[in-house]
């Protein structure tokens, strides 16, 4: 896919991009609300033949020291071979323990056993679904005592070992970086750019913990500054990607949307987030 | 330090309500504690699935507002977390936990409002094929038509009330007009189905009621049409099968 | 054929020929449209709130009073059963 902005299509523009079919680089949609056969899924089938497709997964639970829940991999499988999209991706997560399925994006202790577990669950995920899948970094709010690898140490041996892609979200990178009191520019370091498949930007909101600032990674507003400025670092050090805008809560009018990913590109085009205006 | 099966089994028991004391044990905590951080987890899963919660359950959530919901569903959500990933398929046993809530026991329509939510829900997401049309069944011989078992469409279901749930649910639709409902009103069965782009109901008399619920029983067209002649003599099959199938209630012979 | 089983069949072919007109479809209510496939969006994003402890033990059930519509749902029974 060419490295252009798109947006994450959601559900209260669905009839409206159908109807209208706007310009944007490609749009990305969450496995798990079409996996079902209803209208909405009929809906994006059609949309196919006027737009690139990513697929971005939500509930694979790739750190799931139990394994992949093959029933769901399964229905994930079926839509993929149906919508054929460009890019297909998870997130370095975990969200099931004991069949019970948690919705959240939940941390993994950075260690040699949950590398083996992620290692082995992505691989199981490629081999079913016989293609190369990306691995997102998720938005942190703790870290564990014992882990003995940073984030990006960690995603760049899954990338080396499994063959898998990497998709950094700037915004997440911010968030975390906030959260654990780490240097975002050190945590780019260690990742290897031919790995990486995509980037997505989103907004976060201000929230408090024990009386101090966390970053809430809500995608509920415009993408911050701060955040662009990261992505413009980013873009000058890996190079152009796909770059998907994605907005969850409060979501606004599409037109807005469709705005921010335009913002976004000229980002991606310049590599400056001075062009985010221009 | 706990091996990755048992942390991710006591994270799971801290999120179904636990203290996390072993968990805390083993998260960096700084100026924002431990337990603070792990909070952000357990808030959010309680929220979110709430929140999955108020759309599948749209008409609940308008008559009972948004506090009351959030309770209600909070309650629901700790003892009845979801066993797959795809949220539109979670909820199934929030209208008889909506039954036995107590404190929504001054509502007694609620079980049922949540009952034709999710009925809704479930026709909306089921697959769209091919439906019955009059004309499929022309050239039956009478004889066979009678020891025909008809499918309703995949995903239709007939939600039967003591309560008016067709009119409670449009005064609780955005938009309606304030006139109130008299609870005191004969109650109604709702045939629930999915259309080509959306889920929709009818409302059904009694006797048309007992023929859907013996055709969803694969009943045959015969014993369909006595189990209705047994509720009301005067039962009208030709208008109410020809209704049915005007409204593509069934689907396509195999 | 004894006579209900040809009353029925009767009518059921009866229904196969009503003409358009007689199957007006009265008080079809269009309930859902596309806008109910989100569900799983939230999963991605955070609730904003997440990290406020007052989020702890959602309102006591016991005092929280319904604030809906369902002061439009009046009289009648005060039992399913």
């Amino acid at each position: 896919m060419d490295p252009v902005a798109g947006i994450g299509l959601r559900s209260p523009h669905l009839a409206e991009i159908a109807r209208e079919k706007p310009a944007t680089g490609f749009l990305e949609i969450h496995a798990e609300n079409y996996l079902a056969g209803s209208p909405a899924r009929q809906t994006i089938e059609h949309l196919r033949r006027d737009y690139e497709f990513s697929v971005h997964a939500v509930g694979l639970s790739l750190g799931s020291a139990e394994g992949l829940d093959e029933k769901h991999l399964d229905r994930v499988a079926g839509l993929i071979e149906r919508l054929e999209p460009q890019l297909v991706s998870d997130h370095l997560s975990w969200s099931v323990a004991g069949g019970r399925y948690f919705n959240d994006l939940l941390p993994l202790p950075y260690t040699e056993e949950s590398l083996a577990v992620v290692v082995r669950n992505v691989q199981r995920l490629q081999e079913r679904l016989g293609r190369r899948v990306s691995i997102e970094n998720p938005s942190c709010y703790l870290a564990f005592e014992h882990s003995i690898l940073s984030e990006p140490e960690f995603l760049a041996e899954v990338a080396r070992r499994s063959g898998c892609g990497l998709l950094l979200d700037a915004n997440n990178i911010f968030v975390t970086a906030h959260n654990l009191r780490l240097d975002p520019a050190d945590w780019l370091a260690p990742l290897p750019a031919d790995a990486i498949t995509e980037y997505h930007l989103a907004g976060h909101a201000v929230n408090y913990a024990d009386g101090e600032r966390v970053l809430i990674d809500d995608h509920g507003s415009h993408v911050s500054d701060a955040v662009l400025d990261l992505f413009g670092e980013i873009v000058r050090r890996y190079g152009k990607r796909p770059t998907l805008v994605e907005w969850d809560t409060d979501i606004p009018a599409l037109d807005v949307l469709l705005d921010e990913a335009r913002r976004a590109e000229r980002v991606l085009m310049a590599g400056r987030a001075d062009a985010r205006a221009a | 330090m706990l091996a990755l099966p048992d942390l991710q089994k006591a994270f799971a028991g801290y999120l179904s309500g636990g203290d996390g004391v072993d968990l805390a044990r083993i998260v960096r905590g700084d100026s924002i504690s431990a337990a603070a951080r792990l909070r952000i987890h357990r808030h959010h899963v309680q929220q979110s699935l709430a929140t999955a919660l108020a759309a599948t359950f749209p008409t609940v959530h308008t008559l009972v507002g948004e506090a009351f919901f959030g309770a209600m569903a909070g309650s629901f959500v700790v003892k009845d977390l979801p066993t797959q990933p795809v949220l539109a398929e979670y909820g199934a046993a929030f209208p008889d936990f909506v039954d036995g809530y107590a404190p929504a026991r001054d509502l007694p329509y609620l079980p049922d409002m949540a009952r034709l939510d999710w009925a809704l829900n479930v026709a909306f997401h089921s697959p769209d094929g091919p439906r019955l049309a009059a004309a499929d069944l022309d050239s039956i011989a009478p004889d066979r038509l009678l020891g025909l078992a008809l499918d309703l469409t995949p995903g239709s279901a007939l939600v039967p009330s003591a309560f008016p749930i067709d009119r409670i649910w449009q005064a609780s639709q955005p938009g309606a007009n304030g006139s109130q409902v008299d609870l005191a009103a004969a109650g109604a069965s709702l045939l629930v189905g999915r259309r080509s782009d959306d889920a929709a109901f009818v409302a059904l008399d009694a006797a048309e009621a007992a023929f859907v619920t013996a055709i969803l029983g694969r009943a045959t067209l015969e014993a369909a049409a006595q189990a209705a002649f047994a509720v009301e003599p005067a039962f009208d099959l030709s208008t109410s099968f020809g209704r049915l199938l005007a409204l593509q209630a069934f689907a396509a012979l195999r | 054929m004894n006579t209900t089983r040809f009353a029925i069949a009767s009518a059921l072919a009866a229904a196969l020929v009503l003409p358009a007109t007689a199957q007006a479809q009265p008080n079809i209510e269009k309930c859902y449209g596309v806008a109910k496939a989100g569900k799983n969006d939230c999963q991605t994003a955070k609730s904003s709130c997440a990290g406020t402890s007052k989020t702890d033990n959602q309102a006591d059930a016991w005092i929280s009073v319904p604030k809906g519509t369902c002061d439009k749902i009046v009289g009648g029974k005060l039992t399913a059963s």
